[in-house]
């Protein structure tokens, strides 16, 4: 009985020490102060050192919070409990958010910074007039390759993935849109295809891509293609920018037929406590120099056209990240195919996993 | 027979080297002065020094540490209440449907059990933060505590009992002086039990987390999209060696008591 109670004890007193210390940690950094903003991001998506710089600015103290996927982001945000005043949702998940009320519209004239945005990331139709929601990063659906696997061969476009030469050597994204986008674009049809018998091109397209894949997998392709484990990788370019970074031997390319656009936006969830500081953290991103920044940290690409000007000129002249306007001509943002045609793409991309090789 | 002796002790290396092979390998590359996982360039401490620079991921590691430990005491003493009140109760049919309750408990997915959490949570107007992911914790560890526990309780012989009540003994004093003394290695291997669940739980901390507070575990899945850095595997070197200490640790304390070894009735 003594040893119980001592080790009850000595527990007890480990964990109000360490209560003690975290306190005392939480003080320096001033989270428990009155002005307060609730941040809610991609993990290891934001410079640090912006939020410290903000935080020095305005005497708002930021408390950050990070989530891993769109839907568990958008749980968290439906059920309360904690008041976020920003949130990154990707854009597909925007829309769901309005379409839910989840969000509080944005007041454009607290935003002077908004003018930086390149007007070809604005006015999208997943949020027509930025009603809701600032550009905070974009990018690309493209093929990543491995130049030592694959030797001199060229890739320019999805065409080349049904290259018979390829075999078991693809490793796909496992998103429907992702992947049906893929057959729709490369038989010169839209992304957001809404025509039955396009699709079903598409998949039956898609059908004889199968000799050729290795795997359809999620986050792991970044692991994968690291490894060499396989020639070439269906990504997003945030993930191929980094893993380019680290190897010599990748290379990125956006199709020539076209692909998909996508973007994280800010947005103020219903739930704020402190818009004013929300409003007010949006447009200090916006800020190029802060923008220009936080892209050299993240890596993903910017919709901020003056931040352009205080990068590196290496990373702003490479066609596969800033595409120039013929290109972007050719991508396409996914938009809303409503709940049943939604379905149908989700139905069809399964039958094309169950494909028997 | 003397041939036969090679293969189990082959075997259990083999299964050894499996379990342990990722951590040496995560541990290893730890101090990696390139950035990545793939290529180890040389050595270096930079990201353990980058780890402790790094107030925000302290504080939520000490976080992480505090909810484990506190949570596995609580859990502890409820469960040792709960497995006492299960072993003790009169009806068979009664006991039984407890013990299924219990393990329901433990069988039911994470996922679920996070939701209804902040369903739970939300609906009563309780904050989100320390103390929600409190008694999130305190209830997942219950009934891992109570089934640790419940086969020391089981094994007892009740002669003793009934031996402490003829000299004279009260209830209490059977409670404090025999069952407590006698059940204790089951009462801290559920505490150890409960820390470990606590410490890497993600799935129902996840949903409870908020309001600035959050535990390692949600943070790292977090960094799933952009690629874990190798401060993290630093993070998790310090971890697993202070696991391994706690663990020693709890050994030599056994070892010291085991000698009066025998009639469970000690002070």
């Amino acid at each position: 009985m003594k040893k119980l109670v001592q080790a009850l004890a000595a527990v007890l007193i480990v964990s109000f020490a360490l209560l003690y210390i975290v306190s005392g940690l939480n003080s320096s950094q001033g989270y428990t102060s009155g002005n307060t903003l609730t941040i809610f991001n991609w993990g290891d998506y934001i410079d640090a050192d912006l939020v410290e710089k903000f935080e020095q600015e305005t005497g708002i103290k930021v408390i950050y919070e990070t989530f891993d996927s769109n839907e568990a982001m958008m749980t968290k945000i439906e059920q309360g409990g904690t008041a976020y005043d920003i949130a990154v949702p990707s854009e597909y998940a925007i829309e769901k958010m309005k379409e839910e009320d989840l969000l509080l519209p944005v007041d454009h004239s607290k935003i002077p910074n908004l003018k930086y945005i390149d007007q070809r990331f604005m006015d999208l139709p997943f949020d027509p007039g930025n009603e809701y929601s600032i550009p905070y990063f974009w990018g690309t659906v493209g093929i990543l390759y491995n130049t030592d696997i694959l030797g001199d061969k060229k890739i320019t476009s999805w065409n080349d993935l049904w290259d018979p030469e390829l075999k078991n050597q693809i490793l796909l994204i496992d998103g429907a849109r992702e992947v049906m986008g893929m057959g729709l674009n490369s038989l010169h049809y839209s992304l957001n295809d809404k025509n039955r018998d396009h699709l079903i091109e598409a998949k039956e397209k898609l059908d004889s891509l199968t000799p050729n894949i290795k795997a359809i997998v999620g986050d792991e392709i970044r692991m994968l293609m690291e490894n060499d484990e396989a020639g070439i990788g269906v990504v997003w370019s945030g993930t191929a920018q980094e893993l380019m970074w680290e190897k010599d031997n990748l290379e990125y390319v956006l199709p020539e037929e076209g692909s998909n656009l996508w973007f994280d936006n800010m947005v103020i969830p219903k739930t704020a406590k402190n818009p004013e500081a929300a409003h007010q953290f949006m447009n200090f991103i916006l800020d190029p120099e802060n923008a220009a920044q936080n892209t050299e940290y993240v890596g993903y690409s910017t919709p901020n056209k003056e931040a352009l000007k205080y990068m590196d000129e290496e990373t702003i002249s490479d066609e596969r990240f800033y595409p120039d306007e013929e290109m972007t001509a050719r991508l396409e943002v996914y938009e809303n195919l409503g709940k049943r045609m939604l379905a149908y793409y989700n139905e069809l991309f399964l039958e094309f996993k169950m494909h028997k090789k | 027979m003397k041939k036969n002796r090679k293969w189990p002790a082959f075997y259990l290396a083999l299964i050894f080297i499996i379990l342990y092979a990722p951590i040496f390998y995560l541990i290893f590359y730890s101090f990696n002065s390139g950035g990545t996982m793939y290529q180890f360039e040389g050595f270096t401490l930079d990201w353990y020094r980058e780890l402790f620079a790094d107030t925000r991921l302290l504080i939520i590691v000490l976080n992480t540490v505090i909810i484990a430990l506190l949570s596995a005491a609580i859990s502890t003493i409820i469960g040792v209440a709960g497995a006492l009140a299960i072993s003790y109760a009169r009806k068979r049919r009664v006991k039984n449907t407890l013990l299924s309750l219990n393990n329901v408990l433990i069988v039911s997915p994470d996922v679920i059990i996070g939701a209804s959490f902040l369903i739970l949570f939300t609906m009563i107007g309780l904050k989100l933060g320390f103390v929600s992911v409190l008694l999130a914790h305190i209830a997942f560890s219950v009934p891992i505590v109570v089934l640790m526990v419940l086969p020391k309780i089981e094994e007892m012989s009740t002669s003793m009992i009934y031996a402490a009540m003829d000299l004279g003994a009260s209830r209490f004093d059977v409670l404090t002086k025999v069952i407590l003394p006698y059940i204790t290695p089951g009462i801290f291997a559920g505490f150890f039990m409960a820390l470990t669940y606590s410490l890497d739980d993600f799935a129902v901390t996840f949903f409870v987390t908020g309001n600035g507070f959050t535990t390692l575990s949600v943070e790292i899945y977090s960094l799933a999209r952009r690629g874990v850095s190798l401060n993290i595997n630093a993070l998790s070197a310090l971890l697993f060696l202070f696991t391994i200490i706690l663990v020693i640790g709890y050994y030599f304390i056994t070892k010291r008591n085991e000698k009066p070894n025998g009639m469970g009735v000690r002070q």
